[in-house]
């Protein structure tokens, strides 16, 4: 088994290619451009990763593929904003309206694997600038567990759901988590820990 | 007269097309997998929103390009690799420099080449001036409307839109932008983005919707 395929979008600077050529974190995963999904036989991986600029009306058409794998046991991570709901789990995403700097402070509410040893300053500011993270949530379903939410109106930036046909879903809105491998603070921490929490089937 | 929309189906081409502060601006909206023989015919122009599959656009290339030879107006942004389907079109990578606001006092580089053309009309000047993805080099016959300026890397003809009427020698018009306002205003982030595609809608409003 192969710990995640990434669906690939084409993106002149998406990262994707740094990450590919990384001795450490690029021999964890395949590529696969994102419309040969309907070609690849999933059970070969743990994990999918699908990042911010999917084709979801295209995702939506392969619904069907993407609940298998859930029910597989299958680990899908969603980076982005919601806007067809491709997995019944998610909701559109909602905006914070008119936000200042202060609405977009990331505030961790539960631990989670992925995030661990990761300062929530290294999410909420880049070159000292906030709103990366993320500008708003996709609305979680009932029983996910919240990780992160943004300023004082405890937007839910980042949760993880089991979804009704079985696997694990965790989602974030915003940009793709795998991009700050090169960020050179402890927000690299998340992509081989990420990788790392694909890989074990079943968290305590 | 009417304005049609290809999109990709990604989550910032839905917030852009179908949000109040757009919505109304397009007459029709095509998703770019779907889209079919015939579906641009009688549209006065068509706007290739940015970042949509290269893979895709390369496919649909023939519909296109025959839309151009019936005379249309096809409108291309940023990040679509139109430099691999759409007619004359030249372009380099150059890294985005998407920091280059942290310091007030830096000069970007943009050179509004042509003030008088029709798109400046409705485009604030300001609003083009943002980070951009790579440099077109217009060919003989299109009118280079926004430049970067040889001495900050913009090299001989380094161009961020340019308006080419009579393409390829036919009837059609080719107004190409490596500038991708759909996904930052989608995104919500980026007020100027926002601002350049307001601008953009309004001269599209005006000369292909009376």
């Amino acid at each position: 088994m192969i710990d995640a395929l990434l669906l690939d979008c084409e993106q002149t600077e998406s990262g994707i290619n740094a990450l590919m050529k990384s001795v450490d974190l690029g021999s964890r995963f395949d590529v696969v451009p994102l419309y040969e999904l309907g070609n690849v036989d999933l059970a070969g991986y743990r994990g999918l990763l699908i990042g911010l600029h999917a084709d979801q009306r295209f995702l939506l058409s392969r619904k069907a593929q993407l609940e298998a794998f859930l029910k597989g046991g299958g680990t899908i991570v969603f980076c982005g904003h919601v806007a067809y709901r491709f997995l019944d789990e998610l909701s559109p995403y909602q905006p914070i309206p008119n936000y200042k700097v202060t609405d977009l402070e990331v505030i961790r509410v539960a631990d989670h694997p992925v995030w661990e040893g990761v300062d929530t300053a290294d999410l909420t500011f880049r070159r000292g600038v906030a709103g990366f993270y993320g500008r708003g949530a996709n609305p979680p379903p009932p029983g996910a567990r919240i990780i992160h939410v943004l300023g004082p109106g405890r937007h839910p930036v980042d949760y993880e759901v089991r979804p009704a046909v079985g696997g694990r879903l965790l989602v974030h809105a915003g940009a793709d988590l795998w991009n700050y491998a090169d960020s050179g603070n402890t927000a690299a921490r998340m992509m081989p820990q990420l990788l790392d929490w694909i890989a074990k089937p079943e968290d305590a | 007269m009417s304005f049609a929309v290809v999109e990709g189906g990604c989550y910032y081409h839905h917030e852009t097309i179908n949000a109040p502060r757009f919505r109304g601006r397009f007459d029709r909206s095509f998703y770019a997998p779907e889209l079919a023989e015939g579906d641009l015919d009688g549209f006065s122009a068509v706007m290739v929103a940015d970042r949509i599959s290269p893979t895709v656009l390369r496919a649909k290339r023939r519909l296109f390009l025959r839309y151009l030879k019936q005379g249309g107006t096809l409108i291309v942004l940023g990040e679509n690799q139109a430099h691999t389907w759409a007619p004359g079109v030249e372009w380099t990578f150059k890294p985005t420099n998407f920091w280059w606001w942290l310091d007030k006092d830096t000069d970007p580089g943009h050179r509004i080449v042509n003030p008088d053309h029709e798109i400046f009309r409705y485009v604030p000047q300001r609003a083009v001036v943002w980070h951009f993805h790579g440099l077109l080099h217009p060919p003989p016959g299109a009118i280079p409307l926004v430049t970067i300026a040889p001495e900050m890397g913009g090299g001989p003809d380094g161009t961020l839109l340019y308006d080419h009427p009579g393409v390829a020698d036919g009837k059609g018009r080719l107004v190409v932008a490596t500038l991708d306002p759909f996904y930052h205003n989608g995104s919500h982030f980026m007020p100027m983005a926002t601002a350049f595609l307001s601008g953009l809608l309004d001269w599209t409003d005006a000369t292909f919707r009376r």
